[in-house]
């Protein structure tokens, strides 16, 4: 497939409209079972809307509602994408990305093929992937080894295997509630993220990651697509809503209003007890111990 | 003939030789008869050693609370109608939320000062309990509970219980998400009572959870009913205190017949004042600098929201742990369902765990047949089979309270929570196990070692001219001469009347005075 796109990267290089209607008419040719929200497996994320705005290529770049808009990676990246991901990924996911690796075994990775840009370029660009440790129960988040183009690149690339939604979601912050994110947040996410957004662990090894460091998007691409453990939230929250649980996040959980003094690393009741027992009762020992008699 | 001045020496001499408080004074004892009481009063000795501070920072504490807690009365609304939020706290604007949730986040932003109160409240708790766990260790391994002292013991162990109930309903007031998973984890707790249990909850909360009565009624307990009783407590175990007396250390000078100390006025009542001052400024540092339940961060409690990593305060976490590590066991039968693993760790338990702290002295008096008045303490090693006991009291307890942060651990330590809970629940099990004998074995050691609680002497070093190395040890410190803290034969339990020797040198800066 990539190399019957080739003839299209010239054109890429000088229109960027061309290549896109380009990879466009093979994607409808190829998809035209898709629907433009979530069905099963393939398109997995997909806000459950059939009010959809295309672009000239004929992408879906939103599900009803301005308070998200959708990219599809340029295709002219798909090249360079393929190579990074035979040097990266291809070791586990296999050289098709559909999850069987040179050795054959099938099952033990997960197959890439059709999950949609926004699930590739969230699990790369939180560094999760190419895993430090392909054994371990859950990846975490750390410094990405690849930068955000050669995420896009490899996202690029892997669409075109065939071409999927939900695209990189861009989160329209400006006219996002943060009152009702937050409400939103303490019904949809405080149970495994905790309510001020710490995470914790959860069952076998597995944990509900801290939210304080993570970008919008990824947040945003995260609740669409659900990474590992976390369920999708695709037909029970709105666009809008996930903009308003966006806007919580990166400005209550992410900056909390700390008053009242030092937070104690939002361990709640855990180190308010070492405090209060340690450095109260300890300290008021000590001068007890320093006031009275010691024989 | 003789001419009166009226100087300022005549008038002093005139107000006779107690001056105008004197004379104030007296016309009161004139009235009221104070002057027995009062001097009484004013001679009570107290000891020195530094473990009996400890009690005093729970009293300062309770007292901290009573006034910080009169403060937050003034704003809080104890109702569960819902409003609509409108204050400054822009995430919350907008929202649906009660109005003792609006009122406590309205005092934390709004009212001034009100923060700092609502925080200095929640450390002053947190300090009350632990204060009153220490000073209950202080009283357990010294033997200080012992005849004649058991009921005050078991008036301590009450206010224990009730400092316990009611932090647990006054971090509820807010009606926050944290503090209302507590109060539904409280209402199954009630449930989980095999055959009565369904009929109190609904007593309790004025039908299903979570109903719109249980803040109002938590309210009344938290700020009149239980502060009450606690005051009328804390007045009778006061009132035991002087009446009985002080406990003190075996020592020079201290017998089973006297009381060696500093006397209340002037000495022990600038101490404890200044102590009294520590305490509060603490107590404010920590209500100025450090967050405690940032409420606003929780959002309003309502039954279909939770957060994960919810711990309650400190002195509920050995039931919390208690209750998150054992095992998932249930009676159903004959068309009842009987939740053992409610029942088991947060109803049976602690009704057995506080029942056997309240009887421990008669269970103590049953073994040993120690019919005796006592006024020395023990010191721990002498007694290895309580102090035994106690550790591995103590040590359940802790291993509860720390498996109260099962999540926060695996988290922490990057483990998977489900070793973290299996090492919990065998710790819990093995570590009282291995307590026991191992403190035994330790007292039993300390008893048979004279040198232990000593400072160690230096070796002198010294060189002779021919270039030899001698090793000279030092001689011991004066102090330590006394041989106070050598083992003494456990006493034979008799009531020994012995007059007080009356050649006893009196240690400088304290006063004996006979009981």
């Amino acid at each position: 497939m990539s190399r019957s796109r080739t003839p299209f990267l010239v054109l890429a290089a000088l229109v960027v409209a061309g290549p896109v209607l380009g990879l466009a008419s093979a994607a409808v040719a190829s998809t035209t079972t898709h629907t433009p929200y979530q069905t099963g497996r393939v398109d997995a994320g997909t806000p459950n809307s059939t009010t959809v705005t295309k672009n000239s290529a004929g992408q879906v770049v939103s599900y009803g509602d301005p308070a998200i808009t959708y990219t599809t990676p340029s295709p002219s990246l798909a090249t360079l994408g393929q190579s990074l991901f035979l040097e990266n990924c291809a070791s586990c996911h296999g050289t098709q990305a559909n999850g069987v690796p040179a050795n054959g075994t099938s099952g033990a990775y997960p197959d890439l093929v059709g999950l949609g840009p926004a699930t590739i370029d969230f699990w790369v660009e939180s560094g999760r992937m190419p895993a430090a440790d392909p054994t371990a129960v859950q990846a975490k988040r750390r410094t990405p080894r690849l930068d955000q183009n050669q995420a896009l690149a490899i996202a690029a690339w892997i669409n075109s295997l065939s071409p999927s939604y939900p695209g990189i979601p861009s989160v329209n912050l400006k006219d996002a509630n943060v009152s009702d994110g937050a409400a939103l947040f303490a019904l949809n996410c405080a149970a495994c993220h905790t309510i001020e957004g710490d995470g914790d662990a959860l069952a076998s090894g597995t944990f509900a990651p801290s939210l304080r460091n993570v970008p919008a998007y990824q947040v945003a691409e995260a609740i669409r697509t659900g990474p590992g453990n976390m369920p999708r939230f695709t037909g029970n929250l709105s666009d809008y809503q996930v903009a308003d649980i966006v806007k919580y996040v990166t400005t209550e959980i992410q900056h909390p209003q700390n008053v009242g003094g030092f937070g104690l690393g939002g361990l709640g009741p855990v180190a308010e007890g070492f405090v209060g027992l340690l450095l109260g009762v300890g300290l008021l020992a000590l001068v007890g111990f320093w006031v009275g008699e010691r024989q | 003939m003789s001419q009166t001045v009226t100087t300022k020496r005549s008038q002093r001499e005139s107000a006779g030789p107690y001056g105008k408080i004197g004379h104030t004074l007296n016309e009161l004892d004139d009235r009221l008869g104070v002057a027995k009481g009062g001097r009484t009063f004013l001679d009570k000795i107290f000891p020195d050693h530094w473990s009996f501070m400890l009690g005093e920072i729970a009293l300062y504490s309770f007292v901290v609370l009573l006034v910080t807690g009169i403060f937050l009365t003034l704003y809080y609304i104890p109702s569960q109608d819902l409003t609509t939020y409108t204050g400054s706290y822009l995430p919350l604007y907008g929202q649906k939320v009660t109005e003792a949730y609006a009122s406590s986040v309205n005092l934390s932003f709004a009212v001034r000062g009100g923060l700092l109160m609502r925080q200095m409240h929640h450390w002053s708790c947190d300090i009350f309990v632990g204060a009153i766990v220490l000073h209950m260790g202080r009283v357990f391994f010294t033997g200080a509970f012992r005849k004649p002292r058991e009921l005050n013991w078991t008036i301590g162990t009450t206010l224990l219980i009730l400092a316990i109930v009611n932090g647990f309903l006054g971090y509820s007031l807010p009606d926050d998400l944290v503090s209302g998973t507590g109060i539904r984890i409280a209402y199954s707790i009630i449930l989980s009572i095999p055959l009565v249990g369904t009929y109190v909850a609904f007593f309790l909360f004025g039908g299903n959870f979570p109903g719109t009565a249980i803040i109002p009624r938590f309210f009344i307990l938290h700020v009149l009913i239980i502060p009450l009783v606690i005051l009328g407590l804390v007045g009778a175990h006061m009132g035991l205190l002087v009446r009985q007396k002080h406990t003190q250390f075996p020592g020079k000078g201290k017998t089973e017949k006297n009381v060696v100390g500093s006397p209340m006025y002037p000495v022990f009542m600038a101490k404890t004042t200044g102590f009294m001052f520590v305490v509060t400024g603490a107590i404010a540092l920590l209500g100025a600098f450090a967050q405690i339940n940032p409420i606003w961060q929780f959002g309003p409690y309502t039954a279909s929201r939770i957060s994960y990593a919810v711990q309650p305060d400190w002195y509920m976490g050995f039931l919390d742990g208690a209750l998150r590590i054992f095992p998932a066991w249930s009676f159903h039968s004959f068309g009842y369902t009987i939740p053992l693993e409610v029942t088991i760790p947060a109803v049976i338990f602690p009704g057995i765990l506080f029942n056997l702290i309240m009887v421990w002295p008669a269970i103590e008096r049953k073994f040993t047949k120690d019919n005796a008045l006592h006024n020395l303490l023990d010191r721990p090693s002498n007694r290895p089979k309580r102090t035994a006991a106690g550790v591995t009291v103590a040590v359940l307890c802790s291993m509860l309270f720390i498996a109260s942060s099962t999540d926060v651990m695996a988290n922490f330590f990057h483990v998977s929570l489900n070793t973290v809970l299996w090492s919990m629940r065998i710790l819990c099990i093995v570590t009282p196990i291995i307590a026991y004998p191992v403190t035994y074995k330790i007292c039993r050691e300390m008893q048979g070692f004279a040198g232990a609680g000593k400072r160690k002497t230096t070796n002198v070093v010294s060189r002779t001219a021919e270039g030899e190395y001698l090793a000279t040890p030092a001689p011991v410190y004066v102090d330590d001469v006394v041989h106070e803290h050598e083992h003494e034969a456990v006493a034979i339990p008799t009531f020994v009347s012995e007059p007080v020797a009356e050649d006893e040198a009196s240690p400088s800066g304290v006063r004996r005075i006979p009981r």
